[in-house]
C-alpha cells in the first residue's frame, strides 16, 4: 500500500528551501529596511537597517526577532520595492513574508507578533454572497 | 468556438455582486466562455500565514479543484493571483495556464466594445506592490482611456503596499492613504477615483459615502460603457448608513441572520474614513 502524502508537506518543503536559500544569500547590508515604505509605520522604528535585517533573519532561524524586526515585519503589506534594491538578489519580499508566517507561530515556532483575527471573516464574506447571489448562483458559483 | 474559462474570482469580491455579475458579463462579450468560482470554498489560503498547516491544505484542495475544470483560469483577486504565483504552485501541480483579469482585458482591448460615453476625469488608485506581477499601473491608465468620454489625470500618488485591505491592522497608514489620494485627485482635478482592485475599493469608496470623492471600480466604468446593466449595491448601502437595513429589507437580512447583520456586516457598512 502506497503511503498517503500529508497535505501541504510540499508547500512546507518549498518553504523550508526558500529559507535556507535567504539565510545564505542575504549579507545584512540593510538596503531593503532602508527603500521600505513601511518601514516609517513600525511600532519600532529603526535607525539601524544592517540590525533589523539581521533580526528578521534570527526569526527565520526560529529564534526571538527583536523589537525592530517584529515591528518591521508587522508592518509589510508587500510593495515589494525592497525586490529591486537587493543587490543580492535574495528576494526581501519572500524573505518578509516567510518571516512574518514564521513570527505568527504559523510555521511551527512559537508566535512572536501578534494580529488582530477576524473570527467572522469567512461568514461575513458568505453573508455578502447571501444578500446579492441567488440561491442557483450560490450552489453553483461557490 | 468561444474558448472556455475558469473565473476565479476570489473571496472578498462576494461583497459585491455586480462586479462578479459585470466581469461575466464582459467576459462573454469578448468571447469567453466563462465559468465563476470562489468563496470560501476556493480560498487560496493566503489569509491565513498564521497557520501554514491550514493554508496548505487550502491551497491543495483550490488546485485540484482548479485543475479539475480543465479550463484556463481568469483570476480577478490580485491576493489570489500572487498567492498561485508565489506558494501554491510551489507545492502542488498547477495544470491549467492562469491570466488576470486586466491582463486578459488588456490583451483583447481592440475588441470594439466600449460605445457609450462616461464622461468623467478619473485618477487611477494605484499601489506600488502587485505590478511587477501584472504591469497594472500601465495597462489601466490606457484602458481606462479607451472608454469614450472619460480623460485620466494622474495625481502623482502611489500608496505603499498591493492593496487596500492589508492596512485594515494599520489605521495610520490606512488614513494617510485616504487622504493622500483625496490630495492627489485635487490637484489633478479629478472627478472620480477609480481602483483596480476590489480590496481597494471596498476601502476608498467610504470616500463616496462620505461624500469626499466619486469612487468607482474599473468594471463598473467598462461595464457603463458597454450598456451592460449592474447595480452597485455595496455603494449605495455604504452611501445610506444605517439606512443600508431597510434598503437591504428584511428578508435578505433574515438569510444571513439579524444578530450577524448588526454583528458583523452592518458595522462595516456604516464605517467611514477620518479624514483629515
Amino acid at each position: 500500500m502506497s503511503e498517503r502524502p500529508v497535505i501541504g508537506q510540499r508547500l512546507k518543503e518549498y518553504q523550508v528551501r526558500e529559507v535556507e536559500r535567504i539565510l545564505g544569500a542575504c549579507t545584512q547590508c540593510g538596503k531593503c529596511y532602508e527603500v521600505c515604505p513601511m518601514a516609517q509605520y513600525s511600532k519600532a522604528p529603526s535607525k539601524d537597517s544592517k540590525a533589523t535585517v539581521g533580526g528578521v533573519l534570527a526569526v527565520l532561524r526560529g529564534e526571538k526577532g527583536t523589537p525592530e524586526a517584529l515591528g518591521w515585519i508587522g508592518v509589510c503589506t508587500r510593495s515589494g520595492v525592497c525586490v529591486p534594491a537587493c543587490p543580492e538578489n535574495v528576494d526581501p519580499k519572500m524573505m518578509m513574508r516567510l518571516a512574518r508566517m514564521t513570527a505568527l507561530g504559523g510555521r511551527g515556532q512559537p508566535k512572536q507578533i501578534e494580529v488582530k483575527e477576524d473570527r467572522d471573516y469567512f461568514d461575513r464574506v458568505r453573508a455578502f454572497a447571501k444578500l446579492q447571489l441567488t440561491d442557483e448562483e450560490l450552489k453553483d458559483w461557490t | 468556438m468561444s474558448e472556455k474559462v475558469t473565473f476565479w474570482y476570489g473571496c472578498n469580491v462576494l461583497r459585491h455582486g455586480d462586479i462578479i455579475h459585470a466581469c461575466l458579463d464582459i467576459l462573454r462579450a469578448v468571447g469567453y466562455e466563462a465559468s465563476p468560482v470562489g468563496g470560501p470554498d476556493y480560498c487560496c489560503g493566503t489569509v491565513r500565514d498564521a497557520n501554514q498547516m491550514t493554508a496548505g491544505g487550502m491551497a491543495t484542495r483550490t488546485v485540484g479543484k482548479l485543475n479539475d475544470r480543465g479550463a484556463r483560469v481568469v483570476a480577478w483577486c490580485p491576493s489570489c493571483h500572487s498567492h498561485m504565483h508565489d506558494f501554491m504552485e510551489k507545492g502542488n501541480d498547477r495544470q491549467f495556464d492562469m491570466t488576470y483579469m486586466v491582463e486578459l482585458l488588456y490583451e483583447n482591448r481592440q475588441t470594439p466594445l466600449l460605445k457609450h460615453k462616461v464622461p468623467m476625469k478619473v485618477m487611477l488608485h494605484k499601489h506600488i506592490g502587485f505590478n511587477e506581477l501584472v504591469p497594472v499601473n500601465r495597462m489601466m491608465p490606457e484602458l481606462l482611456g479607451m472608454i469614450p468620454g472619460i480623460e485620466v489625470v494622474d495625481g502623482g500618488y502611489t500608496a505603499p503596499g498591493y492593496m487596500c485591505a492589508s492596512f485594515a491592522a494599520l489605521p495610520k497608514a490606512l488614513e494617510d492613504i485616504h487622504a493622500s489620494t483625496m490630495r492627489a485627485a485635487k490637484a489633478c482635478g479629478a472627478e472620480a477615483v477609480v481602483t483596480t482592485f476590489h480590496q481597494c475599493y471596498r476601502e476608498i469608496v467610504g470616500l463616496d459615502a462620505a461624500r469626499a470623492i466619486d469612487v468607482y471600480n474599473y468594471i463598473h466604468l467598462i461595464a457603463r460603457s458597454m450598456g451592460l446593466p449592474y447595480e452597485d449595491e455595496y455603494k449605495a448601502w455604504k452611501r445610506a448608513g444605517d439606512g443600508a437595513t431597510q434598503m437591504i429589507g428584511a428578508e435578505r437580512i433574515a438569510k444571513v441572520g439579524v444578530e450577524f447583520y448588526e454583528r458583523a456586516v452592518l458595522p462595516e457598512l456604516k464605517k467611514r474614513p477620518n479624514l483629515r
